[in-house]
């Protein structure tokens, strides 16, 4: 716990005010506790109290309604297409949707390729190979 | 983006073009950052041309927020700071008084007093303060900001923003006193 002592009590009590909540946390424990043992604290914490009254006497106004309209009216937002614009973008999303189709077949046959010839390869190894010496024989 | 700040998801959407996103952090802080640019510029009118600017650059940067060090509450209190001070100064170059809405003092101990005339006389004491003791003030008590955050806003130490703040306190009791007597 932070030490504390009627010289720094006074100073947070004056800075800070009368309610512990908003004293600084790693000295609350202490100046809290300091509060409780000291009867010097209580008038310290009276005057703070009135200062604090007054402070939180003032009010200000709640926004306005335009204010906050125009402010949500600035927010971004994702982007809607209309007309136009929706059908230029379908028909260019058509467009790259045939080209990459192109694209994805030729990259695939591609790709597929040394894939099915290894296939081959092992069907043949797997598969005995065939003796044609006999069907030679009987003809 | 960092899992304690309580912004930081809302922050995310609102740059993925959410605008329930966007409605949903202007409820949440447009009254704080209008009372705070209210009670810094002590003019209602300046303070909402504040907060548009100040979210104009929320909607530019929300795309691209990477949460560092800073709470994205944090950062936007450092923008709306810096535009306050910024009209504050230029109000002092051009040498006008610093002035609440009201220019008249009124008394405020009448036992009937109503609440608005005493939040009047308070907001009027609080733009007579020393404009560097003024911002510890509102920045601390109204805004609920720790010391740290505080002091760093204000690029000073926490022993100057303790020292701004006592004599802030001590000279809004005395001037709010002297309206009473």
């Amino acid at each position: 716990m932070a030490e504390m002592d009627l010289t720094r009590f006074e100073v947070l009590v004056a800075a800070y005010g009368a309610t512990p909540n908003r004293w600084p946390e790693e000295e609350r424990a202490a100046a809290e506790a300091f509060a409780r043992a000291d009867p010097r604290a209580a008038a310290l914490l009276a005057e703070a109290d009135s200062i604090d009254a007054l402070l939180f006497a003032h009010r200000v106004a709640e926004p306005s309604r335009t204010l906050r309209a125009m402010v949500i009216e600035a927010a971004p937002r994702k982007r809607r297409l209309t007309g136009r614009a929706r059908l230029w973008w379908t028909g260019i999303g058509i467009a790259l949707a045939g080209a990459s189709g192109m694209l994805a077949g030729s990259a695939a046959t591609a790709a597929l390729e040394p894939i099915s010839a290894n296939v081959l390869m092992y069907s043949h190894d797997d598969v005995p190979a065939l003796d044609y010496s006999a069907e030679e024989n009987a003809l | 983006m960092i899992s304690d700040d309580p912004d930081g998801e809302l922050v995310r959407r609102v740059g993925e073009g959410d605008v329930q996103a966007a409605e949903a952090l202007v409820a949440r802080k447009l009254p704080r950052m209008t009372a705070l640019a209210h009670r810094l510029l002590g003019d209602r009118t300046e303070a909402e041309d504040v907060v548009q600017e100040l979210f104009l650059r929320v909607w530019k940067s929300a795309a691209a927020w990477r949460p560092g060090a800073a709470k994205f509450d944090t950062w936007m209190h450092r923008v709306a700071f810096n535009l306050c001070t910024d009209r504050l100064r230029r109000r002092r170059e051009v040498a006008l008084p610093e002035t609440w809405d009201a220019p008249d003092p009124q008394p405020l101990a009448d036992a009937a007093i109503s609440a608005e005339q005493q939040s009047d006389a308070v907001g009027r004491a609080l733009a007579e303060l020393a404009p560097r003791q003024r911002e510890a003030i509102v920045l601390t008590y109204y805004q609920e900001l720790p010391n740290r955050e505080v002091a760093a806003l204000m690029g000073i130490g926490v022993d100057a923003l303790e020292s701004l703040l006592a004599r802030g306190r001590r000279a809004l009791k005395a001037r709010l006193e002297e309206t009473d007597g």
